[in-house]
């Protein structure tokens, strides 16, 4: 029974490992194309139901390496939904390997499951590097100049939370996140501790692309294909995010080391990414940027170092992971920019639908899934007295509403181009049961989540008691 | 047995008309989600080549008037003299951060109400001309009539910045899609002037909830904590500035020449009369109703402003030279002497306040939008250009005329009775501002009845050319 908890991740590694062989032994029939995603997001959402079942109960498992709590819980339901109505909702003509397409979503859901079961520092960054490989490998499918360019940026990502995990790991004699825990809970805040924490958060930020160290890797994000730019701009955010959020847990007896950083980053990411969003026009960047501003609210949230603040970032991180994983998957193409998404509410009633869910979410506007937990996040700003933060935040959403119209106005009032002109880069998604299946569950989750918000929110408030926040 | 024989004695009391023909708890939450259902369900119609057009705005339109005739049954329902909020509805939403999904209504709510309901309609009406995306149309219109009716009834604060945010998005797009030539512009407009009163809310909001303990979003909470009067002086200059960005006022009103002068008619009635007086309607329920410091402290500057919106609104009308701007900035001053009433902080003049915030918006509505009929029938914007339509255009002319004379205030028009109530209850607590509110009022007679003779009653345009 302990074992069952694993069940899982035994499903989503079995799966993504099996397609993975099958497709590269040239096993795969031909009509794979219909039935493999469907197979996948089936597997994946019976992984989801065992979750919910059996992760309630609270063990360890590995000599104590992983540990079940509500806070797995909660994070590893929320990646495994978000895998499952990415793989459904994709453009699947749009993405360059189907094998590779379908592995690699399943193998970063399961980086994310490991870090969000870490009971030490190893299984944090193993989890965190397992979804950023999962990312390299489908934008170097088709951009490999830009997946060397993604390496290149994650190995220095990688540098900096190794030597941050290592100062850290020499300064409390510990590579147990309660037990650092534990022992900082007698200690001052002191520069030795201030030095590695920025680093290791310097690395952290630079996975997720939070701002300003979202120009490494949001250029990738760009030129991958539709289901790599979700990877990258929603997964491995997620498994950096999850990852910052235990670590800050750990570090909460002495939040003085870190949260003058999250301050800083909060801010700028949420005015910044709002601003960038207005600034460029065309969906998938507006998209990202939209996201960084998202992030910078997630930030905001952490940087309260209360259960409140965190279980309100908890909140939104399923939110915003659901919109930046699937939006992009959901967009389709759309390489010709803003021209090949006019009129899609016209052609594709229900994946411009699904889009517009995704860019208002993202941005925040009510009554989506992204303001309910920024507006939870702000609840918690505010009963922590940080107004300036929630002023701040507050004008980067205004900005990101505003950038969100204007996508919504190509999508609805524009008319459609003509199909001559078409071309590849602005073709049309095309049309499948499983796609318009995907985007009809995506768009009930977005437009849901704030109506059965108070079950998410209790389980998020239970994921941040587990962590051993007040 | 005496007890039976009293009761048996004693007069039925007659029921009120209407009463018990609807017992629905959920009546407000109806009032709601009905139209964003049909709003919904309209935009995933197929509507191949228009087919269907007429059949959307007929749906529109019979939606608009079921809510209509579910709320003149409510209203014929409704106990005019209890002080306690009714039709109330509470479910625990998030009760980790003190959400409540609360809605209820009292005397001012159920005015505001009736106006959002009656607006719901003749937008409709107005909107019977739409010939392009018309399913797109009238599902933003049905979205943005819903987000309305939820900040009039909403009894928790998240609750109605929810709704006060939701309405943006929608009217923005209608205006992007359906409006005038300089529509992208005005929607920008529209979208910051209200996005930073959106946020101005929002900050309020989480101030009042931060200083009540941090425990409940529920109005019953939050406005009957007692607060410092340095915190009722902060939310209230946060809660002006929202409600200056929505009725508006000066001079947070740049968004309404361009807004109101460029969208159709149909979005012009509903952005000059419900969404606007939501404004208002904010500042009577969290400061004039809830924090008597900072309504006391803040009288003078709510006098000035009204004094301010009235007085540059009257005089811009009297310069402009395009009759839809015209009409834009005389939409404003019914908005300013609702202000005044609330700044005078007396009974009479709140009563006066309340009456104001149906009749001026009705007033609001007809004058923007008459000016956008007459602008689109006669193609052309230009007062230079404009002159001698009242034989060519008689219904158009009456209801110019009774727009103006109602947005004067004069005898037997419905605003004269809230026009006299805040006058005279503002006389007597904020006499300078009352004097240049009254000023502006006589300024902007003088520019309606300046437009009304040159474009209604002048000689006709005998210039071919134009």
């Amino acid at each position: 029974m302990t074992y069952l908890v694993l069940l899982p991740e035994a499903l989503v590694v079995v799966t993504a490992v099996a397609v993975l062989i099958v497709g590269r032994m040239g096993w795969l029939p031909v009509l794979s194309r219909r039935f493999l995603p469907l197979v996948a997001a089936l597997v994946v959402l019976v992984a989801f139901g065992v979750e919910l079942w059996a992760g309630a109960a609270l063990t360890t498992y590995f000599g104590g390496a992983m540990l079940q709590d509500r806070f797995a819980l909660f994070a590893k339901a929320a990646v495994l939904l978000i895998a499952a109505v990415a793989v459904a909702s994709a453009d699947w003509p749009a993405e360059d390997s189907l094998h590779l397409g379908v592995a690699m979503p399943l193998l970063a859901a399961f980086g994310v499951m490991v870090a969000a079961s870490a009971a030490d520092m190893v299984g944090l960054w193993a989890g965190l590097e397992l979804a950023a490989a999962a990312a390299v490998v489908l934008v170097a499918l088709r951009r490999p100049d830009l997946g060397l360019r993604l390496l290149v940026v994650g190995a220095v990502a990688t540098s900096l939370v190794l030597v941050g995990l290592a100062f850290l790991y020499a300064s409390t004699g510990n590579a147990d996140l309660s037990a650092i825990h534990d022992v900082l809970s007698s200690r001052q805040p002191t520069l030795a501790l201030a030095i590695p924490t920025l680093l290791l958060f310097g690395g952290l930020a630079l996975r997720a692309g939070l701002a300003p160290f979202h120009v490494g890797p949001l250029p990738v994000g760009l030129g991958a294909s539709p289901l790599g730019a979700g990877l990258l701009i929603g997964l491995v955010t997620v498994a950096a995010a999850t990852a910052g959020i235990k670590l800050l847990a750990a570090l909460t007896p002495i939040p003085s080391v870190y949260a003058p950083y999250a301050y800083v980053a909060a801010a700028l990411a949420m005015v910044g990414g709002g601003a960038a969003a207005l600034a460029v026009r065309s969906p998938r960047p507006r998209m990202a940027y939209l996201a960084v501003g998202q992030l910078g609210w997630i930030a905001a949230g952490l940087a309260t170092h209360y259960r409140s603040g965190m279980a309100a970032s908890l909140f939104l991180l399923g939110a915003s992971g659901v919109a930046a994983t699937c939006g992009p998957a959901l967009l389709g193409r759309a390489e010709a920019g803003e021209t090949a998404i006019a009129g899609l509410g016209a052609v594709r009633p229900v994946r411009a639908a699904g889009l517009a869910l995704a860019v208002l979410s993202l941005a925040g506007a009510p009554p989506l899934a992204g303001f309910f937990g920024e507006l939870a996040v702000a609840a918690a700003l505010a009963q922590s007295g940080n107004f300036v933060l929630l002023g701040l935040g507050l004008l980067g959403s205004v900005l990101s509403v505003a950038a969100a119209i204007g996508t919504l106005r190509v999508l609805y009032i524009q008319g459609p181009i003509e199909e001559a002109r078409r071309g590849a880069a602005a073709a049309l998604p095309a049309v499948t049961a499983l796609s318009t299946a995907g985007a009809v569950v995506f768009s009930l989750i977005i437009a849901g989540y704030g109506l059965f918000g108070n079950p998410i929110l209790g389980l998020a408030d239970q994921g941040a008691e587990a962590l051993g926040l007040r | 047995m005496t007890l039976l024989t009293i009761v048996q004695a004693s007069p039925t009391p007659a029921p009120a008309p209407g009463a018990g023909l609807f017992t629905s708890p959920f009546l407000l939450s109806i009032l709601i989600w009905v139209p964003v259902i049909v709003a919904v369900s309209l935009a995933f119609i197929p509507n191949p080549r228009g087919r269907y057009d007429a059949l959307v705005k007929q749906i529109a339109f019979f939606t608009n008037l079921g809510t209509l005739g579910l709320l003149m049954i409510g209203y014929s329902q409704f106990e005019n003299f209890l002080p306690t909020m009714q039709y109330e509805e509470k479910i625990p939403w998030l009760p980790s951060i003190g959400v409540t999904y609360h809605l209820g209504v009292d005397g001012p709510g159920i005015a505001m109400l009736v106006l959002s309901g009656f607006i719901g309609v003749v937008s409709v009406l107005a909107s019977w001309g739409v010939r392009e995306r018309v399913r797109s149309y009238f599902s933003l219109l049905l979205l943005a009539q819903a987000s309305v009716t939820g900040a009039i009834v909403a009894r928790d604060m998240f609750v109605l910045v929810l709704f006060w945010g939701a309405s943006i998005i929608p009217l923005a797009l209608l205006l992007i899609g359906w409006g005038g030539p300089r529509r992208v512009p005005a929607a920008w407009r529209l979208v910051g002037y209200w996005g930073l009163g959106t946020g101005a809310l929002a900050v309020g909001t989480l101030a009042l909830y931060s200083a009540s303990g941090g425990t409940s979003f529920d109005m019953d909470a939050l406005l009957k904590s007692a607060l410092s009067s340095r915190v009722q002086l902060g939310v209230g200059a946060l809660m002006i500035v929202a409600a200056a960005t929505r009725l508006p006022l000066f001079p947070l009103h740049g968004w309404a020449r361009d807004v109101l002068g460029e969208a159709p008619p149909g979005v012009v009635v509903i952005v000059a009369s419900a969404a606007s007086r939501l404004g208002a309607f904010l500042l009577l329920r969290v400061i004039v109703g809830a924090e008597p410091t900072a309504a006391h402290l803040l009288s003078p500057v709510l006098a000035a402003l009204a004094a301010l919106t009235v007085g540059y609104a009257a005089l811009a009308a009297l310069r402009s030279l395009d009759i839809r701007h015209t009409g834009a900035y005389l939409a404003m001053v019914p908005g300013g002497i609702t202000v005044l009433g609330l700044a005078a902080v007396s009974p009479l003049g709140i009563m006066g306040s309340v009456l104001s915030l149906f009749t001026g918006g009705v007033a609001a509505a007809l004058i923007a939008c008459i000016c956008a009929t007459v602008a689109e029938r006669a193609q052309t914007r230009s007062l230079a250009v404009l002159g001698g339509l009242a034989p060519r255009m008689p219904n158009a002319t009456w209801l110019f005329v009774i727009a103006a004379l109602s947005l004067l205030g004069v005898p037997l028009m419905a605003s004269f009775a809230a026009n006299v109530m805040t006058f005279f209850g503002a006389f007597k607590t904020q006499p300078i501002g009352a004097f240049a509110v009254a000023a502006g009022l006589a300024v902007s007679a003088v520019a309606l009845a300046t437009v009304l003779g040159r474009v209604l009653f002048g000689a006709p345009n005998s210039n071919p050319a134009s």
